[in-house]
């Protein structure tokens, strides 16, 4: 590794401090602007609360000290991963987030993957159909998935695969109490998997395939197209060893920003699909209001979104050796 | 006339063939797994942290109490007790403990158990632990098997105290070792997470977000119980998911409404699924708008009385809550067997009539045909609820009252209504419980107007009457004279509707034919399913 | 008006956002005046729950009687209202922002471009059920959230088109005649800078509608209105009795959703024809 990645690792790093920071501040904001505390919460609850018990409460959270002393309590609980406490689930909120976190992330990666993959053909195939009906079929495909709201196409695939075709399950992540192991259970997962991540990747697939064809387009015109072209060489090759490979750059790009998105997007098929990962955490935490999750959530899943991205900068500079790390 | 005969002859024959094979068919059988489902998952694992249905489900297959009860009415038969004497002026309760029965950890249950549940743990920490062992004197334990209470006054239901989840035997030498100085500590203890009982299943394995797994209590008391190995809990987040859990057979068992209400029909209609309210008479759920009677229109009898004719409960009851319940007539539930005053006249529905009281109390519609207007608040357990409160803006703008609906969380909600007491009105349901002494009167005693404790008389509500009566009733030991106090009680409660009576819910539990046993008396689903078996 | 006359004859030109536009007229219309034409309350259990389309009402009932015509005439304004407005307050705030940014440069621009990539980096969706939660559904709660987690890519694209402006020589030569900042922002820079901001801004209309939907359809919307995301929600719990029920609304947010993307483009070929086959 070269100083000057070395160095563009760390500055990257040390920008990461500062988001964090910010994060976890507007989480603080966040949590005092809501209305009614964990001390009231965990009083009506508790059913019989007087109003001493609730200024006991009060007090053993450190609500009645002021803002800034609870302020730095917060960030001194944060350093140490304290994330506080689901007082209707009765659990650490860190730890029901990290039981979650990485069925999010399989269904991220597998949506990714699959939406890189269809994109970027489907992209390809109509730039190099320019015109024809392959093209058209592909971009009013494209536009049309693209206007679809997420969680309704996982609800129509539901509808026609699992309750009308009933050829795949309608929903979880394993099918529960077949004690399945090794081989068999990692299918089983995938099979659990194919809805969700089709749903959660169409919409990415319209997306990557529209930027991918405007992109090769745009490279269709440089010289080096035409050489490659002049030297006899097929079309497909063209296509897809000079042109796309530098179609790509974009489409990277693009998926490490919209890693936020995608995260977004997820939250709403994990709900249509029963997902167990962060999403279904957040509907769960919805239905019973369970604020301090909510917003354990939106701390985790920021911060893993930003290191992902960080992840996804990294690469990138590995990618493109052009990129200069200045 | 003779061939009819015969072929009557031939019937009763084949009905009796029929009946036989049910009977040998309704043999129990030992082994298998009970799998149910309910959402949301259980918090803790005993109802001394929180009498949460998810909660009570579990916590009584795991936790046994002094008694167990028979048929709807709850008629006590003996549990850990084997026998039991009651004094003469009814404020000494002796009971025997059945001799060798063990915790899940191999130890013996003795009378320091008994005296510690009750005076450590129920008492202090158990919702309604003040409610059964308010007057309580004394537990004496004069030998490891005997267990005497002393009350300072008759408790009338106080033979209702010892169900598995009112009054959970809990055991002393575990409990103990923990911290309990607060309700907090106790909520965090492992006994929460790892509880150990007498019941006829122990905890096995708790995934928290998929499953529970109890096992069968080998050493459990009563010979030859429990029949199944093992009761799974599993935890399906989303109601339609559930429903296609049930169906394809993933679940056996529903129970309490776990399935979303408008499934409940299609599913009833399957061959193999069995549909039944029974089982939940000692819960007696009950639905009402909680109104604030601190705000003025709200004040004024008549105007309850016109949201009250405004509101069709039959359409409530088929459309909003699919069927699975029936209109209210007052505090008490129609299938409590003892104590529903049974001249009590259905709500009128009557929304012309409603236009008129609403004009008398000196209401009249303003330019825009709007009397007055009111915010809404409805209980956040569901889409159910919500429902519910768009239909109730809907009919109430009809006779000019403008509702703002209003969603709240349950911190925010619970906060609003019970500790700031600043609502208009709101949804809510209570249970009755096994004794109206228990479950009913706290709403309405003008004694329980108490800032911050939830389910209390948060309307303001004051009646010298009322107040009365329920206080009569609570040391009454003559069940004949209870009645009459009740009745009254139940009268004047229909009549000025502190709150607006809706609907009584009904529990509907849904189940695989493959499971037998589950309806044993009124608390089924709140006691241990040690004769439950499957095929 | 010579330049209107100028737009539409670029415009025209692709078909497709012609028809878009044609569309978007019509579901404009319909909420304009469809409660007007179709006076049924979308709340009112007009008959029995769950009946199918084509029947007594046009289109069936929901899962409490109630006509689901009604409910996407009524819920047309309501999505439309929040995703416009929405989309407007972030263009305004963006704008404004980016303005900033871009003409000024320095510290302020550093500071508010930080803040705008945090907002692009976090979750947006996420904190958008975060604001709502915290203050409970309404109108005015769904369509600030939106607004919040919307404005940063307008931010990023008006200060990229103000650090393009702010050099050239119409710029320089209001200085020198010592304009204000304000004025030359405001009445100089902005009149140019604002076909691509107008073109993301419309865009960000169907993102919004497309974000109250998904909103509703978890229980955050506000009880008080119907929206075609609720009518989603509200279907989800019937899907093996009645796809229908979900479907009507999606198809409504898509074909919608659909033709504001249309007239978008459309907009950006007219509008930017040097950033056509972007």
């Amino acid at each position: 590794m070269s100083p000057a990645t070395l160095s563009f690792i760390v500055r990257r790093l040390a920008q990461v401090i500062p988001v964090v920071f910010a994060i976890a501040t507007m989480n603080f904001v966040l949590v005092h602007l809501a209305p009614g505390d964990a001390a009231d919460i965990l009083a009506g609850m508790a059913g019989h609360a007087t109003p001493e018990f609730v200024a006991q409460l009060r007090r053993e959270f450190g609500l009645d000290l002021p803002l800034y002393q609870q302020f730095f309590i917060y960030m001194g609980k944060l350093l140490r991963f304290d994330l506080g406490f689901s007082y209707i689930q009765q659990t650490p909120v860190l730890n029901l987030i990290l039981d979650r976190l990485p069925a999010t992330v399989i269904l991220m990666v597998s949506a990714i993957i699959l939406a890189m993959t269809l994109g970027i053909v489907a992209g390809v195939t109509a730039a190099m159909r320019y015109g024809s009906w392959v093209d058209a079929v592909i971009s009013v495909g494209a536009l049309i998935v693209y206007a679809t709201p997420v969680f309704w196409l996982g609800l129509m695939l539901i509808v026609l695969f699992a309750i009308k075709l009933g050829i795949l399950p309608s929903g979880g992540m394993i099918e529960i109490g077949s004690g399945k192991s090794g081989l068999a259970y990692v299918l089983d997962v995938v099979w659990h998997l194919i809805l969700p991540a089709s749903s959660l990747a169409l919409f990415y697939v319209a997306v990557y395939a529209r930027l991918m064809r405007s992109s090769m387009l745009e490279i269709y015109t440089f010289d080096f197209i035409m050489t490659a072209r002049a030297k006899g060489l097929p079309e497909r090759t063209v296509a897809w060893s000079h042109a796309a490979r530098n179609a790509l750059l974009p489409v990277v790009t693009l998926a490490g920003v919209q890693l936020g998105h995608l995260l977004g997007g997820s939250i709403l098929v994990e709900t249509v699909f029963g997902w167990p990962g962060l999403g279904r955490l957040v509907f769960d935490a919805l239905l019973q209001r369970d604020l301090n999750l909510l917003l354990g959530i939106l701390f985790i899943s920021s911060v893993v979104v930003v290191f992902a991205n960080l992840l996804v900068d990294l690469l990138y500079g590995f990618l493109d050796p052009r990129i200069v790390h200045k | 006339m003779k061939s009819c005969s015969s072929k009557l002859l031939h019937i009763c024959t084949l009905l009796l063939a029929a009946s036989l094979a049910t009977a040998q068919a309704a043999e129990p059988k030992k082994g298998g797994t009970l799998t149910y489902t309910f959402h949301p998952e259980p918090s803790a694992l005993s109802t001394l942290a929180t009498t949460a249905v998810p909660v009570a489900l579990v916590s009584s297959m795991i936790f046994d109490s002094l008694l167990e009860y028979q048929g709807a009415e709850l008629t006590p038969k003996p549990g850990l007790a084997e026998s039991w004497t009651i004094s003469e002026d009814q404020k000494t309760y002796t009971f025997k403990l059945r001799p060798g029965v063990k915790w899940h950890d191999g130890q013996p249950l003795t009378s320091a158990d008994v005296k510690f549940s009750v005076e450590k743990a129920v008492k202090p920490f158990h919702s309604r632990g003040k409610v059964y062992f308010g007057t309580l004197e004394a537990v004496e334990t004069p030998d490891t098997q005997t267990v005497v209470f002393k009350l300072k006054k008759p408790v009338p239901y106080f033979m209702r105290s010892f169900q598995p989840n009112e009054t959970p035997i809990v055991p002393k030498h575990v409990l103990e070792k923990a911290n309990l100085s607060d309700k907090k500590t106790l909520r965090q203890s492992d006994f929460m997470q790892k509880p150990i009982g007498t019941g006829p299943f122990r905890l096995k394995e708790w995934k928290k977000g998929s499953h529970v797994i109890l096992e069968r209590n080998p050493d459990y008391w009563k010979p030859g119980r429990p029949y199944l190995d093992q009761i799974v809990l599993r935890v399906i987040p989303d109601g339609v998911g559930r429903a296609i859990a049930l169906e394809n057979g993933e679940v056996d068992l529903a129970p309490m409404n776990a399935i979303p209400l408008a499934e409940i029909g299609r599913l009833a209609k399957l061959p193999k699924i069995v549909k039944s309210t029974e089982g939940t008479e000692g819960l007696g759920p009950i639905m009402w708008l909680e109104v604030n009677l601190r705000q003025k229109p709200l004040a004024d009898a008549r105007v309850r009385q016109a949201m009250s004719m405004a509101l069709d409960r039959n359409k409530i009851v088929d459309v909003v809550w699919f069927g699975q319940g029936k209109p209210a007539t007052g505090p008490i539930v129609s299938s409590n067997p003892v104590y529903y005053n049974k001249a009590l006249k259905p709500f009128e529905y009557n929304p012309d009539k409603a236009n008129k009281l609403l004009d008398e109390a000196g209401y009249p519609r303003g330019a825009n045909g709007v009397r007055f207007k009111l915010t809404q608040n409805f209980l956040p357990y569901g889409d159910s609820w919500v429902r519910l409160s768009e239909y109730i803006k809907q009919e109430l703008g009809k006779v000019g009252i403008e509702v703002e609906t209003q969603s709240l969380d349950l911190g925010g909600w619970l906060k609003r209504i019970y500790t700031s007491w600043d609502y208009d009105f709101t949804s809510n349901f209570t249970h009755n419980y096994s004794d109206p002494s228990i479950g009913v009167q706290r709403a309405f005693i003008s004694s329980n107007i108490r800032k911050g404790a939830s389910f209390t008389n948060s309307m303001d509500y004051r009646n010298p009457r009322i107040d009365q009566l329920f206080e009569a009733a609570s040391v009454e030991m003559d069940p004949q004279k209870r009645k009459v106090l009740f009745d009254e009680a139940q009268q004047i409660l229909h009549d000025e509707q502190p709150v607006i009576f809706l609907m009584e819910i009904a529990y509907t539990h849904l189940w695989n034919q493959r499971v037998h046993g589950l309806i044993q008396n009124g608390i089924s689903m709140y006691s241990g399913w040690d004769a439950v078996w499957v095929d | 008006m010579n330049k209107i006359l100028d737009f539409w004859r670029r415009f025209r030109q692709n078909r497709a956002a012609v028809g878009g536009a044609a569309v978007l007229l019509i579901v404009l219309l319909v909420a304009a005046f469809g409660p007007w034409l179709y006076p049924t309350d979308p709340f009112d259990m007009v008959g029995r729950p769950i009946s199918a389309p084509f029947g007594k009402f046009p289109l069936g009932t929901d899962i409490s009687g109630r006509d689901i015509l009604a409910g996407l005439i009524h819920g047309a304004r309501v999505s439309l209202l929040i995703g416009i407005v929405a989309s407007l307050c972030a263009t305004v705030i963006g704008v404004t922002l980016g303005a900033l940014a871009g003409y000024y440069g320095g510290l302020i621009d550093d500071l508010l471009m930080r803040s705008t990539e945090f907002f692009l980096t976090i979750p947006s969706f996420v904190l958008a059920v975060v604001i709502v939660a915290i203050f409970s559904p309404t109108v005015v709660t769904v369509t600030t959230a939106i607004a919040v987690v919307s404005w940063p890519s307008v931010a990023r694209l008006a200060r990229a088109e103000f650090i393009a402006q702010r050099d050239r020589e119409y710029v320089q030569a209001c200085r020198a005649m010592g304009m204000a900042d304000w004025q030359i922002v405001l009445l100089q820079i902005l009149p140019n800078a604002l076909p691509p901001v107008i073109v993301v801004g419309s865009l960000m209309v169907a993102t919004a509608i497309l974000t109250e939907s998904g909103l509703s359809f978890l229980g955050l919307g506000d009880p008080n209105v119907v929206s075609w995301g609720y009518m989603i929600g509200v279907a989800r719990t019937v899907l093996r009795l009645a796809w229908w029920m979900a479907a009507i609304p999606g198809v409504t947010i898509l074909i919608t959703v659909l033709a504001i993307n249309l007239v978008g483009e459309g907009l950006n070929d007219a509008l930017n024809p040097r950033l056509k086959q972007r």
